[in-house]
């Protein structure tokens, strides 16, 4: 009962009303519009520097400079953002293939774009240069302006500023392509409105800011102790290491010169530490929503005591899978309903392949954004030949999983400790095999897929 | 007019207690309450509430779009239902 009291320290009355004390008059000047309006600010100029990084970085071709182009860039996404956000406003009154299709629509533009730069000369002039610039930055936001689009779809934009989103869409508190938070919709639903509820989110952050460094030295004594040589922090702990090769440099030399066991420790080790390094990455960038009143909900939430492989998927990475649900599963799910009413099975199938593997796929393939610029589609599908048999897996483990859940209807699980333990083993056997595809390594499919049937003495 | 709503709530209390999770007492949980923060059910549910209502109330979500949120509680999911009657 103690550990729990100490562990949800930010759920206690004491230490809240202590918190609204000690911060009274800060809580008092953070209302709800001044925090929104301080990140709406900050993200003009996130907008500005990561712009100017994006295109310095990429040396576009054209007449303007670093600084005007990036300029220029930014506007032209700004505008985007701005017809985006009309748009959803104005839901009803699009015309009906949009209503019906607001996603599509959305990433036609994006294509429509990179149509456009295929089609024309590299030395086009200015506007050229302004839309290479669009095109290579809008995978970054392709998915935050589809949030936008889904507050407008489903009646949701009423209140909300033009400010509101764009907090969402350039945001300070960080993330990666996968907008952490979804979208205002979303945040606003967790927005903390009284100062209590600010002092009880802020609480909840600065736990999250607790574990994320917790997780960074136990990251560090992972690196040290398992995959050697050992660092600052193993030597003064003994030095000892059992030199486990990482599974990158595995996969390039396809096992080869590794005993068996070494080989399975790789692989597991990959798995331990790539929940780390997204917890330690996710909790930052959600303790810093908290920190401004927006509570919502872990990116990575303890996916290692998962039972199944759904479930890991859901607790793994929260807001990438909120991405698939909301644009591939559901959508999916939902148009095939009277087409596929009287095989259930089926649907499941479509709606989880749609989103598992179809929608898992070209999230990943649209990242490779100079590729895509310089007309590069069928290469970079080749370079992603790996991950696209890895998200093929995963839907595949998915939907057995979700079947499994479904036919079980809901009759409990067998509770004993070693049940659980038995079924948490084999998710983390199924997600560290899956992990052979989708590693950044420069290992070929071949070689991943060598490795896969070395663990089982078919070197 | 109240009497339907009662029937509909019924049912559906009825029809959740199929998906929910054991050890969790559907009476506990409030009709404004999340389902699934709550603890009820999971996000996965989900689908099989869409599918009751597919046909149980013969809603076509391919027309009207689905709203996951709408479906989060209990008064959403009847809202769901009146919205849908001819």
């Amino acid at each position: 009962m103690q550990i729990k009291q100490f562990t949800q320290f930010h759920e206690s009355p004491a230490v809240i009303a202590w918190w609204c004390t000690w911060l009274g008059w800060a809580l008092r000047q953070l209302t709800p519009f001044r925090r929104r309006a301080f990140l709406a600010l900050a993200a003009l100029w996130v907008c500005f520097k990561s712009t100017l990084r994006i295109v310095k970085s990429n040396n576009l071709p054209g007449p303007a400079d670093g600084i005007v182009a990036a300029l220029l860039v930014a506007l032209a996404l700004l505008a985007i953002a701005w017809l985006l956000y009309r748009a959803a406003a104005g839901f009803s009154s699009l015309p009906l293939w949009v209503r019906k299709h607001p996603q599509l629509t959305l990433h036609s533009m994006y294509w429509g774009f990179l149509v456009v730069l295929w089609s024309t000369a590299p030395g086009s002039g200015l506007w050229r240069q302004v839309l290479a610039g669009v095109a290579l930055i809008f995978p970054l936001l392709v998915w935050r302006f589809a949030y936008v689009l889904l507050a407008g779809q489903y009646g949701r934009m009423a209140g909300t500023r033009f400010s509101d989103h764009l907090l969402t869409l350039w945001p300070i508190y960080g993330g990666t392509n996968t907008p952490y938070g979804s979208g205002i919709g979303y945040l606003s639903r967790s927005e903390a409105k009284t100062e209590e509820e600010l002092a009880r989110s802020q609480l909840a952050g600065i736990k999250l800011l607790i574990l994320c460094a917790l997780w960074m030295v136990v990251t560090d004594i992972m690196e040290g102790v398992l995959y050697g040589p050992g660092n600052e922090l193993t030597q003064k702990l003994g030095g000892y290491t059992l030199a486990v090769p990482k599974l990158a440099r595995m996969l390039e030399k396809e096992g080869a010169d590794s005993r068996l066991w070494i080989s399975w420790a790789s692989i597991y080790c990959e798995l331990f530490h790539q929940v780390l390094r997204h917890a330690i990455h996710g909790h930052g960038v959600i303790a810093i929503l908290r920190l401004f009143g927006f509570n919502v909900f872990r990116n990575t939430y303890k996916p290692l005591l998962a039972e199944s492989i759904v479930e890991f998927w859901n607790r793994y990475y929260y807001y990438f899978k909120e991405i698939l649900a909301n644009f591939f599963f559901l959508p999916t799910f939902t148009q095939l309903g009277k087409k596929l009413r009287n095989w259930p099975t089926l649907r499941l199938w479509a709606a989880v392949f749609a989103a598992a593997f179809v929608g898992n796929t070209y999230y990943h393939l649209i990242n490779l954004e100079r590729m895509m610029v310089d007309g590069q589609v069928l290469e970079a599908i080749y370079l992603h030949r790996s991950r696209m048999f890895y998200c093929f897996l995963l839907a595949f483990g998915i939907f057995v999983s979700m079947l499994r859940q479904q036919r079980r209807g809901g009759r409990a699980l067998a509770s004993g400790w070693a049940s659980r333990i038995l079924r948490m083993a084999g998710v983390w056997t199924f997600f560290s095999l899956l992990f052979i595809w989708n590693v950044r390594s420069g290992a070929s499919f071949t070689a991943r897929t060598n490795f896969f049937f070395s663990l089982f003495g078919f070197a | 007019m109240a009497d339907d709503r009662q029937q509909r709530l019924q049912a559906l209390i009825d029809f959740l207690r199929t998906i929910q999770k054991p050890g969790k007492a559907i009476e506990s949980v409030g009709l404004d309450e999340s389902l699934v923060t709550s603890g009820l059910i999971d996000s996965l549910a989900i689908i099989e509430i869409v599918m009751f209502l597919e046909k149980n109330y013969g809603i076509d979500f391919a027309a009207s779009g689905l709203d996951p949120d709408r479906l989060a509680t209990i008064n959403g999911i009847l809202g769901v239902i009146e919205e849908a009657r001819p």
